[in-house]
């Protein structure tokens, strides 16, 4: 497996992480809790999109990899 | 125009019948066993009074009535003085008195309630507490139980006593029942038909099956089956998430010592420690 696509699977799984982070805080019915998972729910988008820009980068520097 | 016995009896014991429909009103609500020495007697006078008034027909109407009224009454101008009084709540309902205090037992006060040892022993028993010793402090109520406060080392151990931080619950709701939806309870917790159909579906689970269906606060549904051979799959969605979190976060830490690329390693680190506070925030709801 190439760094890139080891790049790549993490980032899929951000996006996950993302997803059921953002629907557990719709779904908890303490204040707390929605808090919680909103809050990590942001962080893990900002992170998200810095793998995203570093996604590109990989492909722009390794364009044989490019695509999944 | 007189009225045979026996039709007499049947108007009087009906008549009394729906007043003892009406009767708990009249009383604190609790348990009977609960109930003080003045409660229990004056239940058991109204109770006496509607059963002979029910059939002992030389006993005018009238004559039941009023003691029922007097007694009803009384009952109701205590419990209400005895609301707004604390000195006339002890006179009527008795007070907790202590009997054992900073681990040692008060035999005077146990005498005074006309306590034997063995009571003491057999109520301590009721509680699960078979050593005297392990007794910090212990009260009989005027009901005759005895309440316990255990000394801090033998209370059970509590997850604030280890300081582990807990995720806050609130109460389930029951939104299957033998089979049925209850559209009143998936309202209150802000869900609907279609999520409990998905949700189902995911189990591969039909909803004539489902005997009882909760879901709690983080929106996590589980459910007993009428047949009982099929198994449920236990919920796994927040384990797995929790899991995937610390997987990405180790695989960021990863990419970080493997890269070259200066500005790429910073990227990474900074990432990974994002990641590892998500963890800390969400870990103790995810357990």
């Amino acid at each position: 497996m190439t760094v890139g696509s080891q790049v790549k699977q993490c980032l899929a799984s951000l996006k996950s992480i993302e997803a059921n982070l953002n629907s557990l805080s719709l779904k908890a019915e303490d204040e707390e809790a929605r808090h919680a998972f909103h809050e990590s729910c942001l962080k893990t988008r900002k992170v998200l999109q810095q793998i995203e820009a570093r996604v590109g980068e990989l492909e722009y520097e390794e364009p044989q990899y490019k695509g999944f | 125009m007189i009225i045979p016995g026996w039709v007499e009896i049947l108007l009087r014991t009906t008549v009394a019948f729906l007043i003892l429909l009406a009767a708990p009103k009249i009383f604190r609500r609790t348990s009977i066993a609960h109930f003080s020495y003045f409660e229990a007697s004056a239940m058991i006078i109204i109770a006496v009074i509607l059963a002979v008034g029910s059939f002992h027909i030389g006993i005018p109407v009238g004559y039941s009535i009023t003691a029922l009224i007097t007694w009803v009454l009384i009952v109701g101008v205590v419990n209400y003085i005895s609301l707004k009084s604390v000195s006339f709540r002890n006179f009527i309902h008795g007070k907790g008195i202590p009997v054992i205090k900073d681990g040692k037992v008060l035999e005077e006060n146990l005498k005074k309630e006309r306590y034997t040892t063995d009571d003491l022993l057999k109520q301590l028993r009721a509680r699960n507490v078979f050593k005297v010793a392990d007794v910090e402090f212990a009260v009989l109520e005027s009901s005759g139980d005895i309440n316990v406060l255990l000394k801090k080392e033998n209370q059970p151990l509590t997850p604030k006593d280890m300081l582990i931080p807990v995720a806050p619950v609130k109460e389930p709701q029951t939104i299957v029942m033998d089979g049925k939806v209850m559209d009143e309870a998936l309202a209150t917790v802000g869900l609907n038909r279609g999520w409990l159909e998905a949700e189902l579906e995911k189990q591969g689970i039909a909803i004539e099956n489902v005997f009882i269906g909760q879901v709690d606060s983080y929106g996590e549904l589980t459910v007993d089956l009428f047949d009982d051979k099929i198994k449920v799959p236990e919920p796994k969605e927040k384990p797995l998430l929790l899991a995937s979190i610390k997987k990405t976060q180790a695989d960021l830490e990863i990419f970080s010592l493997q890269t070259e690329n200066e500005q790429a390693k910073d990227l990474f680190k900074n990432s990974a420690s994002e990641m590892e506070e998500v963890l800390k925030t969400v870990q103790k709801y995810l357990h």
